[in-house]
């Protein structure tokens, strides 16, 4: 069944990505973001009722989705492996490590009101001032702290 | 709505995934500007999404499901810099983001699950710690109407 490439060419997942985000808007006049799917999850768990269902309902539909393409692809690869990372740093260290950048990263995307998704992709599109500021905020400091790791783990990383 | 949600959300995880979002490698070669994979990804994304927004905008285009269309608009606020900044710095130290985690977990990857988990406790603690947008926004949105249209900013 491993009929896919490795990865999809850009000039296909970028447009199909791009065009989910107009289908968004031109079906449901509603803006794609993930981070904000996240929180209403925890709304939904909480207050079920409080929920804008449809955003659990996205992230329900991430999970089968990417699922399914890794079903595609012959099945997950189960395992501690997380790339470069993970041949560096020993699990005890990786799992915090991995935690850490988890909470920076939402307690970021609740803070500059969204993430890649809302700012970096949707946001942009849709020409929101707010949204180019944040992503060029997010990139320009992702690739100074990971020149940074670079330096620091004297080019492991 | 929810429909169309799930549908949306079942493809956009398919594209992450297939595109190798969801590796931390392909997102650490991105930050260390090794591979321009992601980069045309986004650019191509945003170059397909804005025109088109921008003509339904302009053609004011009656949604199906959601009145006549609206675009994501807000404005510059030094929060947008700051969240950034804590922003960038989790996604360069996870080398993944949201939407990438959830797809690295379908896929097997187990330590996924440490992200998300931490992603959670930010977006909460972000919540907690703010009585702007945050838990205690939401507890008065509990007690009184639905979400106010606005939510959208809070994506």
């Amino acid at each position: 069944m491993d009929f896919l490439p490795d990865r999809l060419p850009w000039f296909i997942a970028g447009p199909s990505m791009g065009l989910l985000v107009v289908a968004l808007y031109a079906l449901g006049n509603k803006h794609l973001g993930v981070s904000g799917g996240y929180v209403q999850v925890m709304t939904g768990v909480r207050r079920p009722r409080m929920a804008e269902m449809w955003r659990v309902w996205f992230i329900a539909g991430l999970i089968l989705g990417s699922l399914v393409l890794s079903l595609l692809r012959g099945g997950q690869s189960f395992g501690l492996e997380y790339g470069a990372l993970s041949r560096l740093l020993p699990l005890g260290a990786l799992i915090p490590v991995l935690f850490l950048g988890g909470m920076l990263m939402g307690f970021g995307a609740r803070w500059a009101g969204g993430c890649t998704s809302g700012h970096g992709l949707s946001g942009t599109a849709a020409r929101s001032p707010a949204s180019f500021v944040a992503t060029i905020s997010f990139l320009a400091t992702a690739i100074v702290i990971t020149f940074a790791i670079h330096f620091a783990t004297g080019g492991r990383l | 709505m929810n429909r169309l949600g799930f549908l949306v959300g079942i493809a956009f995880g398919f594209v992450v995934a297939g595109a190798g979002l969801h590796e931390y490698d392909t997102i650490h070669d991105m930050l260390l500007l090794r591979d321009i994979h992601v980069y045309l990804i986004l650019a191509s994304g945003v170059g397909t999404a804005m025109p088109l927004l921008w003509l339904m905008q302009r053609r004011r285009v009656k949604t199906p499901l959601g009145g006549t269309i609206e675009l994501y608009n807000a404005t510059v606020e030094p929060k947008n810099v700051f969240g950034g900044m804590t922003f960038g710095t989790g996604w360069a130290v996870a080398g993944t983001c949201p939407a990438p985690a959830i797809a690295m977990a379908t896929g097997g990857g187990f330590l996924a699950v440490f992200v998300i988990a931490g992603l959670g406790v930010g977006l909460w603690l972000r919540d907690a710690m703010t009585g702007g947008s945050g838990l205690k926004s939401l507890s008065q949105v509990f007690k009184k109407a639905p979400r106010q249209p606005d939510a959208i900013s809070e994506t």
